[in-house]
């Protein structure tokens, strides 16, 4: 109809709608204002520069962002005394901070509106990037940009509050208290368990740490009590994968160059989607990747990862190690295109402990004996272990993997693989991490066999573009102020063993068992069984202290957790140091409200790249403040002060409120030696201030305490300066292959580690390393090489671990001590400690699945996101159940589809329960795996509390979590939701809040699962199988998606099967109950690692 | 005043506001149903009105499952419905008061109230249009008034409005749109404006050139 005549549009004129009614009418008349030449404001900004110059941060004006689009300046002018309405200008202190919404600890900047300090009000307008942290570059994820909307939450805790005398656990009664009140209460309980002074009281009192985010102090709070009570969160996430690199390289993580390597090689989407230091690891993915590098995902579901990458190996989940033994296999026997050997002999035969292998004659008739190997090796030669290792490997062909991971009709992937992983040579950068690793009963191996075609071919030499260890580019100073306190050291080493955090099935688990605890502490057989042992086990928690961590709903057995809290016996007083309402906070004695990203004073180190590096996270309320002259009464309490000033609320964090408890409150008269280590040196009669700890701490990095020294030279405390106005501080750049360092050696001393060791109580062993006694046990310090005295690696062999030594000889897991993965069905059923819970083998009918839940949605990672506006309007899609298309097909199912999946445990066959989700065909899960985070599902039981006294209920997770039904008779629970949430006013923050009549969501992000599977931890790293087997139906009439139901009595028996059938606990012939050299977070004394087992 | 005139005055100032609605926001139950229900309306969406999908749906699904979806693609996600995209070299939207638009909108002491129009500049082609609407609407009121002066200079701001900004680019966009278009509604639309733009450019030239003799 090209063109139409005018006469055809005349027609228009006869609509039946006037335009008038149609219209959307977006324009408002508006009177302009003359032009201000003076301002040095431009209409449009000249450049867009978010970070101004760091000399220009204390005091840096912008235009307020939501008038200065409507006309730049020239419509109102800039507002003045004389122009009040003028378009506003914000005079912000830019304060650095941390996030702390997971472990990358991205650099930030809070822009702090210092307009109406002088009425006492500071605002956080917005949160941006730091530009000065060489990790993050000035970039953050969502989660970074929700913070200001985290910490103007309306649902924030404004004061602390306790369980109303009279009412149990779990009413929902609270009161108001003051931090005071609090202090008082938990310091008398602490005391007098202290007080005792026997070997069950300093295990009586738990410091149980969500995601720390942070290096240091927190270990040092329990371990300044004199007591083992330090627990974590970090195994139920990351057991499996530190447990390999443990018996690899004695680290607990490794740590890539992703910016230079030419092959990214993925297992699973943690390091690029939304794991560990992911933003920044996706931005230097990215540079390399623009630079040709080619990138391997190795998921069974099609993450945003796999979406991109060259290369998608959809292997079945928890076979992943038979893969990486068919790549070792291949190089053991192929060779490069120019006919040279795939193996980096020069590297391997340097720098791989062959040697020991070759010499532990005992333990190659063990492989003889196991099947490994037909015949004890001619000689000790490293060309006798090559043919060694090429009978080792040579069953895992092609063949083999295609149907150990189910890969038929994908054959071709494994070529494109081999394609690729050759020519990048040396340069692989990986990070075996999360589903592989942890997912899975013998998901360590995973990592144990990944690393080996790494190593064979040098990219585990931590060279430019290639693997190299964790600790190498991390620097923890954050528990070493010791020198700003009375005591000016570091407290000892308690002789206390915690059986409740470190049990003694589990001697080897990476690390604290925090997951089982309530199991543990619920289970008076396994109790008594000890005692009887000869082991001190508490029987109860005189005090449990949760730290920005819901256990109840992000463990297994969630139901199982809410009995154990209820029980007054057995967790006498407890409190939840969180920044927001959280399902456990519900089950506490004590709320008690502490800071988020830019509430808090903490150093922190992300290993995301080659250099050394630390961040510091503040309170920027209160730096802001004291920038702008206000002082605290108290600097021992600036940060609350600020936060009560400034109207944040009575809101405080852990480095001002533990040395305060401590001195003033657990140890007021002294007499229990601990308060000591937390006064201050400068001023005995109160504790530390932040300034005075943080200096102290960050002092010990030479290269920050010169640069800070010298741009400081007025202030008291430079080093603490420098990083208040930075906030980040990269000592060193370019740390690859420490472990080829020279050590300095002089006529008298061999240095190592910064200590000095007397060179005649060195000595020398066989194959190289140098051993040093220290206490009762022998270490390693280094291995001479070429007549040089090198670093090595951190095991005891100083060189990385093909054959753990240690693991076969003392520690009970010989058929297990070098990379392997079970060759036939036969095997398959024997080596069942290696064998997933969710093989293939276990799937029988046609709707028998594995439960993939190990991904985490890049919005919801830690649950103190919850609250936030801005990342639960992004996050609704009821985290969906993916089904591949055609066993969706199979099944009758159709997108949208509420089903209900059972999860049954393979090992005992017993079933736990279900939960309802919405089921999503998709070709981006491979077949027979479904796919369902686990990090979703949120409840409450309440909307608000009132608080007698206070005018305004305390709303609770309104933005991101429904009210639910709940029952539960002590053996089965069920949960339902009743109410999503609706748009509402806020009582607090209500200039940031005025858009809460926007909320179209309900806040049913999927069902709790976590309280639906088992507790079933690994028999040897001792994290939690995450996946599941389920049995999926369709779900019935009554039946809604988020509906759960749970036999947590059967999920007691699988916890005790897995207990008792697949550990090998310690017995009347160890010694000791973990591995001295390898890594125990806040190490008890030599005494406390004695054990003595009863025969009984 | 000339009824033939006033007609074609409401006819341009209907279909400014139409259009500009149209491109602004996703459509709704109601404004679809007016469209539906008026078969002179619904005779410019010839291609729409003959849609199978819309003789097998109702209009909440209708919107929901395809047509929202086509208006996320073509003026959210994909296509880029601002003057200054078009215009500038470096193809970068200017979103400050620099932006030509905005100062125009300014000098006639107009706002543009972006948090209304969802839109992240004032040259967005949904604004545009609804400033001609405006246009047409206050030469109608004078020339029912009888002031002649005013309604011309009226119209000469449309027809530099359109000669400056509008033609020099809509007409890209909307070929893209028609292009791109994944429903038939759309694709109207797009059809739609793009003839009406033109024509009434044409209309406006017209009148410049008469010396804006209007036939009262």
């Amino acid at each position: 109809m090209y063109l139409q005549s005018r006469r055809t549009f005349l027609k228009g004129a006869a609509f039946s709608v006037a335009g008038v009614a149609i219209a959307k009418g977006v324009f408002a008349t508006d009177a302009v204002a003359k032009s201000v030449s003076e301002s040095k404001f431009t209409n449009t900004p000249d450049t867009i520069s978010f970070y101004p110059d760091v000399k220009e941060w204390n005091s840096f004006k912008e235009l307020d962002g939501t008038d200065w689009k409507r006309g730049g300046i020239e419509r109102h002018g800039v507002r003045s005394e004389s122009n009040p309405d003028g378009i506003q200008v914000n005079d912000y202190t830019i304060v650095p901070t941390v996030c702390s919404n997971c472990e990358a600890g991205c650099g930030l900047t809070a822009w702090v509106n210092t307009n109406e300090f002088e009425k006492g009000i500071l605002t956080v307008r917005k949160y941006m990037g730091n530009p000065l942290h060489t990790g993050s570059r000035g970039r953050n994820c969502a989660k970074g940009y929700a913070v200001t909307s985290q910490m103007y939450d309306p649902d924030r805790i404004p004061f602390p509050i306790k369980r109303a005398p009279g009412s149990k656990r779990g009413e929902g009664k609270w009161v108001r208290v003051t931090w005071d009140e609090a202090m008082a209460a938990i310091g008398k309980k602490m005391h007098d368990t202290l007080a005792k002074g026997d070997e069950v009281s300093k295990k009586s009192i738990m410091y149980h740490v969500g995601r720390p985010n942070e290096n240091g102090f927190g270990p040092r709070v329990p371990q300044s009590l004199g007591i083992d009570g330090y627990n974590s969160h970090t195994n139920i996430c990351s057991a499996g994968a530190r447990e390999g690199t443990i018996q690899w390289a004695n680290d607990d993580r490794n740590s890539p160059d992703w910016g230079n390597a030419d092959l990214i090689f993925l297992q699973s989407s943690h390091a690029a989607d939304a794991g560990h230091y992911f933003q920044q690891s996706a931005g230097l993915i990215a540079d390399s990747r623009k630079r040709g590098a080619k990138m391997v995902v190795i998921d069974p579901r099609m993450s945003n990862s796999a979406g991109m990458a060259d290369l998608w190996i959809p292997a079945w989940p928890g076979t992943e190690a038979a893969l990486y033994l068919y790549l070792a296999n291949r190089i053991f026997h192929e060779k490069k295109k120019d006919g040279s050997d795939i193996v980096d002999h020069e590297y391997v035969k340097e720098w791989m402990n062959w040697d020991r292998l070759m010499a532990n004659k005992a333990y190659l008739k063990k492989m003889v004996g196991y099947g490994y190997i037909s015949k004890m090796p001619r000689d000790d030669s490293y060309e006798s272990f090559i043919e060694l290792a090429q009978e080792l490997y040579s069953p895992y062909t092609k063949e083999f993997v295609v149907k150990e991971c189910k890969l038929e009709g994908m054959e071709y992937k494994l070529d494109e693989l081999w394609e690729l992983f050759v020519p990048a040579g040396a340069k692989i950068a990986s990070y075996l991490w999360r589903a592989g690793a942890i997912g899975h009963r013998g998901g360590w191996m995973n990592t144990r066999a990944g690393f080996l075609p790494l190593a064979l071919v040098g990219a585990m030499r931590g060279d430019i573009g290639g693997v190299g260890m964790h600790h190498w580019h991390e620097i923890s100073v954050a528990g070493k102020g010791d020198k700003a306190t009375v005591a000016g050291e570091h407290p000892a080493k308690t002789d206390a063993w915690n059986e409740i955090a470190w049990p003694p099935e589990y001697p080897i688990a990476t690390y604290e068992m925090g997951f089982m605890m309530p199991q543990l502490m619920m289970d008076d057989e396994w109790h008594a069984k000890w005692t009887k042992r000869g082991l001190k086990i508490p029987k109860s928690m005189a005090v449990y202290v949760p730290r920005m961590h819901n256990p109840l709903w992000i463990n297994p057995d969630g139901f199982r957790w809410m009995e154990a809290l209820k029980r007054e016996d057995k967790f006498e007083l407890t409190f939840n140091l969180s920044p927001t309402w959280s399902e456990t906070n519900w089950y506490c004695d004590y709320v008690l409200p502490v800071g988020l990203a830019g509430e808090r004073n903490d150093q922190q180190s992300t290993p995301s790249k080659p250099e050394q590096r630390i961040e510091f996270r503040q309170a920027v309320l209160r730096v802001a403040a004291e920038k702008m002259g206000w002082k605290a009464k108290d600097p021992t309490r600036a940060t609350l002060e600020a936060h009560m000033k400034f109207g944040l609320g009575e809101v405080w964090e852990e480095s001002e409120f533990w040395p305060n408890l401590i001195m003033h409150h657990v140890d007021a008269d002294g007499s229990l030696g601990v308060a000591k280590y937390w006064a201050s040196k400068k001023d005995p009669s109160r504790c530390v201030t932040v300034p005075e700890w943080f200096d102290t701490a960050m002092s010990l990095l030479p290269k920050l305490n010169d640069a800070a020294h010298k741009m400081y030279p007025e202030e008291e405390y430079p080093v603490y300066s420098y990083m208040r106005d930075h906030g980040a501080w990269t000592e060193k750049t370019d740390v690859y292959k420490p472990q080829e360092e020279e050590l300095k050696v002089d006529r008298e001393y061999v240095y190592a580690h910064g200590h000095k060791f007397p060179r005649h109580e060195v000595e020398k062993d066989e194959f190289g390393a140098l051993w040093v006694q220290e206490g009762d046990f022998k270490k390693s310090i280094g291995i001479i090489k070429d007549n040089k005295v090198l670093a090595g690696f951190h095991t005891l062999s100083k060189k990385l671990e093909f054959f753990s030594e240690w693991l076969a000889d003392e520690w009970k897991w010989p058929e297990y001590a070098i990379p392997i993965y079970p060759r036939t069905d036969a095997e398959n059923d024997k080596m069942v400690h290696l064998v997933t819970q969710v093989h293939h083998k276990h799937m029988h009918a046609e709707n028998e699945f594995a439960l993939n839940t190990i991904y985490r949605l890049p919005y919801n990672i830690h649950t103190r996101s919850v609250n936030s506006k801005h990342l639960m309007e992004i996050s609704q899609n009821h985290n969906p159940v993916w089904i591949y298309t055609k066993d969706a097909e199979k099944l009758g199912i159709k997108r949208g589809d509420a089903i209900k999946v059972q999860i049954q445990d393979t090992l005992t066959g017993i079933k736990s329960g279900y939960f309802i989700a919405m089921a999503v065909p998709t070709e981006a899960t491979r077949p027979g795996v479904l796919a369902c985070s686990h990090h979703a599902g949120r409840w409450k039981l309440k909307d608000a509390v009132n608080i007698p006294g206070f005018e305004h209920p305390l709303g609770i997770m309104s933005l991101g979590s429904p009210k639910v039904d709940m029952t539960n008779d002590g053996k089965v629970g069920t949960m339902t939701t009743t109410e999503g949430i609706k748009p509402h006013e806020a009582w607090q923050f209500k200039e940031y809040n005025k858009d809460l009549d926007d909320i179209w969501w309900n806040g049913l992000s999927g069902a709790w699962q976590n309280a639906v599977a088992p507790c079933h931890p690994d028999p040897i790293a001792g994290n939690h199988g995450w996946h599941q087997k389920v049995i999926i139906t369709k779900a019935g009439a009554d039946d809604k998606i988020g509906d759960i139901s749970v036999n947590y009595e059967n999920n007691f028996k699988v916890y005790q099967g897995w207990r008792d059938q697949l550990t090998r606990p310690l017995n009347a012939s160890d010694k000791l109950r973990r591995p001295y050299h390898i890594k125990r977070p806040v190490k008890p004394s030599q005494k406390a690692y004695r054990v003595n087992i009863k025969d009984v | 005043m000339n009824n033939d005139l006033k007609q074609e005055q409401i006819a341009r100032i209907n279909f400014y506001a139409l259009l500009s609605r149209l491109v602004m926001s996703e459509v709704d139950e109601g404004l679809l149903k007016s469209i539906e229900e008026d078969e002179n309306m619904l005779s410019f969406f010839p291609t729409y009105k003959d849609w199978d999908r819309r003789a097998n749906m109702n209009r909440e699904d209708l919107i929901q499952k395809y047509l929202n979806v086509d208006f996320t693609n073509l003026f959210l996600l994909h296509l880029v419905p601002y003057e200054s995209f078009y215009m500038r070299e470096d193809q970068m939207m200017e979103t400050g008061g620099d932006n030509p638009v905005q100062q125009i909108f300014s000098e006639l002491d107009f706002r543009v109230e972006l948090d209304k129009a969802r839109v992240m500049s004032a040259d967005h082609i949904g604004i545009e249009l609804e400033f001609m609407y405006m246009l047409c609407d206050s030469e109608l009121k004078a020339l029912e008034d009888g002031d002649l002066e005013a309604a011309e200079n009226i119209a000469r701001i449309q027809y530099g409005f359109l000669n400056e900004h509008i033609m020099q680019w809509a007409p890209m966009y909307l070929l893209n749109v028609k292009s791109e278009a994944g429903t038939a509604f759309y694709y109207d639309v797009a059809d739609l404006a793009l003839e009406f733009i033109m024509s009434d450019y044409e209309y406006a030239t017209q009148l410049k050139n008469s010396g804006y003799k209007y036939e009262i």
